[in-house]
């Protein structure tokens, strides 16, 4: 009896989630087959590779959800001129980080986990496997605009938005808002000229 | 036909063990309605409604969340001091020497080599698993110090893994505090060591006294060299990770500083998957996995 009750529990919720909303699970093994085969694409230069990438990994990403949070409460004291700025200044420091590692990937595979959904928030556990590593990727998702979005990605417990978070806070603390815009700037030039 | 003894033997404990555990997660799964868990149908079929809104943290408290203060860090000052100074001990001896040992021996010789510090690594691992009750964990590293000892071939190979798939559990005794509630205190940036904390500084310490080193009659001189192997080992098995950090962020100090509370947090309220990362019909199904014979 009790057997039957679950089972007809955990398909309704399958029922339920199913038709109302697309699966953030499916979202994420979108995105990733998209990245994967630009990675795995041997005719195509490293340049063409990171502008494949960023171009098709914006759509899956909330840019202004992860802006958003990364200034946590310092967000609602800023201008919309300095959150614009902001915002512009983060996408390319972020493009800068992780586009720039585009060279150092050597093959491996995602493993989908388990994904959970609450209303319109949903955690999607996958494992990145290579020869001899597994590092546990989490991707933290929201519901917007008739589509399942990226906002946060947690890698072995280290949220990225925490962390950019943490030591930005720190700065602005220490030189202000103008004073973090103005590092920011210099990194991305910085970036740039490499 | 020996592993097969080998783990046979270990079964009536795991049996024992195992039917605790996974009653106690069965009463957390029940008792946790209203969030949804849709396990995806070929990878898993775990279905534990694990607490999703711890997992989400504040992040959806409208996004006026407090600047967080992810450790507490009253000496910065002194720490920075100390940062730079790792910093160029870094790039200015340990890193190359770590190239000239990636240049000289091949990287399976390196990987064998990290192997054996780590499998000699295992009474801290055990200890501190014991220490918090995590009897899991415990017989994991025990099966895998057998397996890796014998089979292994004195811990140079790691066939607990690569073939039956049982990972190590990453344990010290800055987890055992924390797990018991003990707090970081405050961040410390040791010199050599690195990214620390009050309560895993301490925990360095303690733990030395589980190192079986330390009772094998070495000299200052060779004990400094075998750390410096082990540490050198690490470094060059490393992907360049720290000069990517430091390439990439406005404040490498500030962002190392955020990962490592956030990582040691993580590792502290730990939950580890294992998955076996071998395919094939012989590693299929977990088969050398004592673990997952009795549903672990």
């Amino acid at each position: 009896m009790k057997k039957i009750l679950i089972s007809g529990l955990l398909i309704l919720s399958f029922a339920v989630s199913g038709f109302a909303l697309p699966q953030p699970q499916a979202r994420v093994k979108q995105m990733v087959d998209s990245i994967l085969g630009v990675l795995q694409n041997p005719g195509m230069s490293p340049a063409e590779k990171k502008a494949q990438v960023s171009g098709r990994v914006q759509e899956y990403l909330n840019m202004q959800s992860m802006s958003r949070r990364t200034l946590g409460s310092y967000w609602k004291d800023a201008t919309e001129d300095q959150r614009q700025r902001f915002s512009d200044l983060f996408v390319k420091v972020l493009e800068g980080t992780y586009l720039n590692r585009i060279g150092d990937y050597s093959g491996g595979t995602v493993k989908y986990l388990k994904q959970r959904v609450k209303d319109d928030k949903a955690i999607v556990d996958t494992a990145i496997i290579s020869a001899e590593l597994e590092i546990p990727v989490q991707y933290k998702m929201i519901y917007r605009d008739g589509s399942w979005q990226v906002f946060d990605i947690v890698i072995e417990g280290v949220s990225l938005i925490k962390n950019y978070r943490s030591s930005y806070g720190e700065i602005i603390r220490r030189d202000g808002y103008e004073g973090l815009l103005a590092l920011m700037e210099k990194k991305v030039l910085a970036m740039e000229g490499q | 036909m020996l592993l097969r003894i080998f783990t046979l033997l270990f079964a009536g404990y795991f049996v024992l063990v195992g039917s605790v555990f996974a009653t106690a997660r069965q009463i957390e799964n029940y008792n946790n309605q209203g969030i949804m868990t849709i396990a995806s149908s070929e990878q898993t079929d775990d279905l534990s409604f694990d607490d999703f809104e711890a997992d989400f943290g504040d992040d959806f408290s409208a996004g006026t969340a407090v600047a967080e203060k992810l450790i507490s860090d009253p000496f910065q000052p002194f720490n920075r001091g100390v940062f730079w100074f790792n910093d160029k001990l870094y790039f200015y001896a340990f890193k190359p020497i770590a190239k000239g040992y990636r240049f000289i021996f091949p990287r399976p010789v390196r990987v064998s080599v990290g192997n054996f510090f780590s499998n000699l690594a295992t009474p801290i691992r055990a200890g501190n698993a014991l220490l918090q009750l995590k009897f899991r964990d415990f017989s994991t590293e025990i099966y895998r110090f057998v397996i890796n000892t014998t089979f292994g071939i004195a811990g140079l190979f790691d066939p607990a893994e690569s073939v039956a798939g049982v990972e190590k559990s990453v344990e010290d005794f800055g987890q055992t505090l924390g797990h018991f509630g003990v707090g970081h205190g405050f961040y410390l940036v040791l010199p050599i060591v690195g990214p620390s904390s009050l309560r895993d500084g301490t925990g360095v310490f303690v733990d030395s006294f589980a190192d079986p080193f330390r009772y094998a009659n070495l000299e200052t001189r060779e004990f400094i060299g075998v750390k410096f192997l082990d540490a050198e080992t690490r470094l060059s098995l490393d992907r360049d990770t720290y000069e990517g950090i430091v390439q990439d962020s406005i404040d490498p100090y500030l962002f190392i500083r955020a990962a490592y509370a956030q990582r040691r947090l993580a590792q502290v309220g730990e939950d580890t998957y294992n998955i076996n990362i071998f395919e094939g019909p012989l590693f299929d199904g977990d088969f050398f996995n004592p673990f997952d014979w009795f549903g672990f």
